[in-house]
């Protein structure tokens, strides 16, 4: 297939070479049985898994890498089909196996993983629990205490705090980078020589994601086990694999060393993949520029708290303090970009904005009115001149009513027009965002993300917004989708004077399209400044480990292990005195536990929230 | 899929396959399964007899005759036509009083499951939209009604006023809504998370507009499906009711008072109660058979099957 | 252990106001109904003069609020009054003997009837339940474990074919199968523990379809989960996952079915099977005192069939809660 293909297969090259392969599978095919027929989902793959090595298989969605790695445990169900090819592990064919044997081999000698950890497990039993009732059905010669002691031990070893009092913990009290953890445990306790990781930190926060692939990392070299890693991050599998698979629509295309792929990609599918990782620093475009128009949102100190009941006491509540104290204001035709992980406060916030919720504390103006005093039909007003696009593109929109019909929704209930104007408006704002006429009178079933993320955006449109908020509005659509909705916007922007808001966790898009940025922690805005001074010279070191820990394939300001978080932010109920970032930050000071820093605003108009004097992080390792 | 190369539909092409909505997906599903049309078959014939039956049956359903009474059906020694099924004890034909008996019973089931489905889920929803205190009030309200067996609130009711069709109905309906109510309120307290609703909101719409126009046409379908259960279930109260003396009142034939009429004859004439009661059986049972076929079908079609 | 404490003083007390008002709906209804009780207690024979001054003396003419109240004050002492009808020796004084010299005394009281009918009651519903248990558990896992197979269909056609029976007609039919024709088994009244088989399986078969289909639903819900494929490739065999989490995970939905809609059928069956019967429990008492119009009866039947049903409400979802730990409360 290429050069490189055959170096590495070769002996004389390959530092394993001594021992044989932990896994060999050849000639793997694999159907799937629809009405319409077989169709290929994998064919003829090749594969080889060295002793103590991280092979890394990169597939976009569709490319069939989970069907690969549930083949390679033999664990394919209908209407899923192994059609040719043999699983060789340990002399043996995996696919021939007794499915007894077999059984007896799944998660004691070969441990798989998966992308879905919140619902992994029982949710009615203790997580512990259910690890210890793993390893004694693969391990029944440990005495019961042995066993729970080696299950607090493990996870004890993938750094989750407290393990003798998380054992007894139900999988709803643990995060989803808690839970991935802890099914690292139970995929490792019993020593296996093979891990299959499906997709591992796909739901998770890049920061947590970073923890976790180190984590992993070291766990390889502590355990001895080979790894697969799977992923559709380029970025990802790069941090962590030794080789590297490249799957394209069932056919391994190429195959190298991780640095070789990089800098030498052969494929052109490869080179491809490569050329779509979005660039943040190595950009050519330049960021967009702080606007100087009218101020059209002007957020105030905003607070909200949400009260939940405390199983532990009687008639007791605890609250959990979303969003705290929270300012900026967005300029008239800029595009104003809000940044943070799960659980920051962004979604909150996007429910105060959208006037769907009213905050305890402080005020959100638009055009210079407090949107929480209105009421009746000047809320209605507000409402035509300030959307909110949502994130989810499957479930904004209702299914049972025709594309036409939901477009036209928002017109009939602000009363706009006649039947023959609003159906007029209608199919002009199709075509404006590109959607067929013929989609008119047709159901949203069986429309793409991306087409029903246009209906959504034509929805909004139809009302003639001045400002739009934009809440992950893109983050579920493939990036050929998301460059194209991101022009429409543009264009929108330069034709009707439209103001956006993204609110996102998507650094790299909002590298491409905010002029400014805000950066949440904890419910509250770390830092606040322009494009270039947040991604070249960030002066907090929370929005320095976000950048650092981005899966990107260039090279970066910010080195990852100098930001490398510990733990994960938190609790909103439980927000630690001081400073809420401490906790987590590699630089946190004596002074950072008593006094919780204030907004420090500096001479160029951006801010942040931080003891440390500006210069004193360490100095930025790429200049622009 | 997507892919590098198939990018999304492209923005002119318009969806190649015919898609369905979930309501026609279901019935497809539940019409493939043969139960369904033996079901339904039965049924049919069975409704074709009803409206037919008592113009072609040269007999009388009220009429008493002396001469004919305690009449075995035409399969047993004894029997004659026209009186297929044999006659009772005052020499009426038991064929059309069962079919009297059912058509009767059959109104009332579907009258009453009607009225319970909307007073229900109307209720149902608005508590589970509005949430908070309007949702306690209501929900324990619905827990008051629940705690009240509807066998005493109907012999109560019902045995102490005069029983007619339209207070059997009341009856059914008062007694069975808070299920309803149950149930919608549960499915809307899901709906009411999802985006569409929230996108609703932002586009203005009110909350009564969203409740009617947005959440009710999503859940109302899957729920009404089952309903088909709950006809059957209140066609068996009407029987009960009859049986105990508080349905409807002689001499309009009812299934309660039939099967009550015969247990003093049961050892002579043992078709009076057991011959009715198994027509009734076969009603309710393809009844049943099709809500159930239809319950599956729904639960397939919504944990994502096809 | 804060959690326990409460949910159960949430609950009680949402509980004792349901049952107020249920006791108030009732009692209400009993009195705007056709039918002065003082007519009932006296008897056609009774002149109006004397009616009156009884009613008046018995607090029968006070506003319903204050004879509610006073009721209330009497059931909490465990009082739930006297029948207007039955005798403290038992039997039905007929309401017409005593006219001039009506005597409360000389009735039954209610809480003694009810403490009489009620273990008949509880034997009928137990060994009813018990049959139940017996055909739901198996058809329904069965079902549930090999749902789209033929257990599956047995399970849709058993439960078909049960709830399109309706108790008065399976009654009749069993005692005319088991008891009139071929004498196996005694069937009306109560003269021992063999008259309770055949209402007992009236019971079940009224009751085993709702089992049947909430079963095989929430375990094959149940085996459909994430957790349970990832369990298989975990490593744990298909056996343990089925004993330990499918069933635990299963047993959620069918405490609630049990709590909400289980206890009212079983209440209402019990009616009309002990009818169908003439079993002394309970539901005979009850549909007796209709046709008499003895309300004190009827309403301490309602108030503790409701207080029964808000009682296992509340246990159920406590068990449930506990199972489930995120079920709120």
């Amino acid at each position: 297939m290429s050069k490189s293909l055959a170096t590495h297969m070769s002996p004389a090259s390959n530092s394993h070479a001594a021992m044989a392969p932990v896994m060999e599978v050849r000639g793997l095919s694999v159907v799937v049985n629809t009405a319409a027929g077989e169709r290929n989902i994998l064919t003829d793959i090749d594969l080889t898994v060295a002793p103590r090595s991280v092979l890394g298989i990169i597939g976009e969605s569709g490319s069939g890498k989970t069907v690969l790695s549930r083949a390679m445990v033999n664990w394919l169900k209908p209407p899923l089909a192994i059609t040719k090819g043999s699983v060789r592990y340990d002399g043996r064919d995996l696919l021939t196996l007794p499915a007894a044997t077999m059984a007896g081999l799944r998660g004691r000698e070969i441990a798989y993983i998966g992308a879905n950890p919140t619902s992994a497990l029982d949710p009615t039993v203790p997580v512990g629990h259910q690890i210890l009732e793993k390893l004694r059905a693969v391990a029944p010669e440990l005495t019961p205490q042995a066993a729970r002691q080696r299950v607090i031990d493990t996870l004890d070893a993938v750094r989750i705090p407290s393990p003798k009092q998380r054992f007894d913990e139900y999988p709803f009290q643990f995060s989803g980078g808690m839970m991935q953890r802890a099914m690292i445990v139970d995929a490792l306790v019993s020593n296996p020589k093979l891990l299959i990781a499906d997709n591992i930190t796909q739901p998770l926060d890049v920061t947590v994601a970073a923890q976790i692939l180190r984590l992993l990392r070291d766990l390889q070299k502590d355990f001895d086990t080979s790894i697969v890693f799977v992923s559709s991050s380029l970025g990802i599998v790069s941090e962590i694999a030794d080789d590297m698979i490249v799957l394209d629509r069932g056919h391994i295309v190429e195959r190298q060393s991780v640095r070789g792929l990089l800098a030498t990609p052969e494929h052109a599918y490869t080179k491809e993949l490569i050329a779509k990782v979005p660039m943040i620093w190595a950009s050519a475009e330049t960021p967009p520029v702080p606007s100087s128009g009218d101020i059209v949102l002007d957020v105030r100190d905003v607070g909200k708290t949400y009260r939940v009941r405390d199983r532990k006491a009687i008639f007791a509540e605890r609250q959990v303090r979303a969003v705290r104290g929270v300012s900026f204001t967005v300029r008239r035709g800029e595009n104003f970009g809000i940044i943070g992980e799960s659980g920051c406060g962004k979604s909150t916030l996007s429910r105060l904005l959208s006037c769907l919720e009213q905050p305890d504390a402080g005020q959100i103006q638009f055009e210079g009115r407090d949107i929480a005093t209105l009421k009746g039909r000047d809320l209605l007003g507000l409402r035509r001149r300030f959307q909110l696009l949502l994130q989810d593109p499957y479930n904004a929109i209702a299914a049972h009513a025709s594309i036409g019909r939901t477009i036209a929704e928002p017109l009939l209930i602000h009363g706009l027009g006649s039947r023959r104007e609003i159906e007029h408006k209608v199919k002009d704002v199709m075509a404006e965002v590109g959607l067929a006429p013929a989609l008119y009178n047709q159901l949203p079933i069986g429309l793409s993300a991306g087409q029903r993320q246009r209906v959504n955006i034509a929805r909004a449109l139809v009302l003639e917004p001045e400002l739009l908020i934009l809440d992950e509005t893109l983050s579920s659509l493939d990036q050929v989708e998301q460059a194209k909705l991101l022009d429409l916007f543009e264009t929108l922007q330069v034709k009707r004077g439209i103001t956006y808001v993204y609110i996102s966790h998507d650094l790299a898009m909002v590298r491409r399209v905010c002029a400014r940025i805000a950066v949440m922690y904890l419910g509250r805005i770390v830092e606040l400044a322009d494009n270039d001074t947040m991604y070249w010279r960030s002066a907090h070191p929370y929005t320095r480990a976000l950048l650092s820990a981005v899966p990107t394939v260039e090279a970066k300001p910010y080195r990852t292990a100098t930001y490398l978080l510990e733990g994960e932010p938190p609790d909103p109920i439980d927000i630690p005195p001081g400073c809420s970032f401490r906790t987590r930050c590699p630089f946190a000071f004596d002074r950072c536990a008593t006094d919780d820093p204030s907004q420090t605003i500096y001479a160029d108009g951006n801010a942040s929230a931080c003891h440390l004097p500006l210069n004193s992080l360490p100095a930025p390792e790429l200049a622009h | 899929m997507t892919s590098s190369t198939a990018t999304a539909a492209g923005t002119t092409a318009a969806p190649k396959t015919k898609y369905r909505g979930v309501t026609a997906r279901i019935l497809r599903r539940a019409w493939g399964q043969t139960e369904m049309k033996v079901a339904a078959s039965i049924f049919l014939a069975l409704t074709l007899l009803t409206l037919f039956g008592p113009y072609i049956i040269d007999a009388s359903a009220t009429k008493m005759s002396v001469a004919n009474k305690f009449l075995p059906p035409i399969f047993m020694e004894g029997g004659k036509l026209p009186h297929f099924l044999g006659t009772d004890q005052l020499g009426r034909d038991l064929l059309l009083r069962s079919l009297i008996g059912l058509r009767n019973a059959f109104a009332i089931g579907v009258v009453s499951v009607v009225g319970m489905f909307i007073l229900g889920c109307a209720i149902g929803i608005y508590s589970g939209y509005r949430g908070g205190l309007t949702d306690v009030i209501l929900m324990r309200l619905t827990d008051v009604q629940m705690s009240i067996p509807v066998v005493i609130l109907a012999i109560t009711v019902l045995g102490m006023s005069r029983p007619s069709p339209l207070t059997i109905i009341a009856v059914l309906i008062l007694a069975s809504w808070p299920v309803y109510a149950r149930v919608a309120r549960g499915v809307t307290l899901a709906e009411r998370q999802k985006e569409y609703v929230r996108a609703a909101k932002i586009l203005g719409a009110s909350d009564l507009r969203i409740m009617v126009r947005h959440i009710a046409p999503s859940i109302l379908p899957p729920i009404a499906f089952v309903a088909v259960l709950d006809v059957a279930r209140m066609m068996i109260f009407e029987a009960i009711f009859g049986f105990i003396g508080i349905g409807i009142q002689p001499p309009t034939p009812t299934f309660g008072t039939i099967i009550a009429s015969g247990t003093q004859y049961l050892l002579n004439a043992w078709w009076i109660t057991i011959v009715p009661g198994v027509l009734l059986a076969l009603a309710l049972g393809s009844l049943n058979l099709m809500g159930g076929v239809l319950e599956r079908a729904r639960n397939h079609i919504l944990q994502g099957g096809e | 252990m804060a959690f326990a404490i409460e949910f159960f003083l949430r609950r009680i007390s949402q509980g004792v106001v349901i049952v107020i008002l249920v006791a108030f709906v009732i009692f209400t209804l009993l009195r705007i109904v056709p039918g002065d009780p003082i007519r009932i207690i006296l008897g056609p024979m009774a002149s109006a003069a004397a009616l009156e001054e009884k009613a008046t003396e018995l607090g029968l003419r006070d506003p319903i609020y204050v004879q509610f109240g006073r009721f209330m004050g009497q059931v909490t002492t465990g009082d739930f009054g006297r029948s207007f009808i039955r005798g403290a020796q038992g039997g039905s004084a007929g309401g017409s003997q005593d006219a001039a010299g009506y005597n409360p005394e000389s009735r039954a009281s209610v809480s003694g009837l009810i403490a009489n009918a009620l273990p008949y009651s509880l034997q009928l519903a137990a060994l009813g339940i018990a049959f139940a248990f017996l055909v739901a558990i198996p058809i329904g896992l069965g079902a549930g474990l090999r749902a789209g197979k033929w257990p599956d269909r047995l399970g849709l056609y058993v439960s078909s074919l049960f709830v399109s029976l309706p108790n008065i007609w399976v009654g009749v039919v069993l005692i005319f199968l088991l008891s009139a024709k071929t004498g196996w088994l005694p069937a009306i009244g109560y003269q021992g523990f063999a008259y309770t088989i055949i209402p007992a399986m009236v019971l079940a078969i009224e009751l085993s379809p709702v089992m049947i289909r909430a079963i095989s639903v929430s375990v094959a819900a149940n085996l459909g989960e994430v957790y349970f494929d990832v369990g298989l490739v975990r490593g744990l065999s298909r056996r343990t996952m089925v004993a330990k989490h499918v069933l635990r995970n299963a047993a959620v939905p069918l405490l609630n079915l049990f709590g909400a809609q289980m206890i009212g059928m079983l209440l209402g069956g019990l009616f009309v099977v002990e009818y169908i019967f003439s079993y002394p429990g309970i539901g005979m008492l009850t549909i007796n005192a209709v046709f008499q119009r003895d309300f004190p009866i009827i309403q301490a039947v309602a108030i503790l069939a409701s207080a029964a049903l808000v009682a296992i409400n509340m246990l159920v979802d406590f068990a449930s809660t506990t199972i489930d730990r995120r079920l709120k409360f």
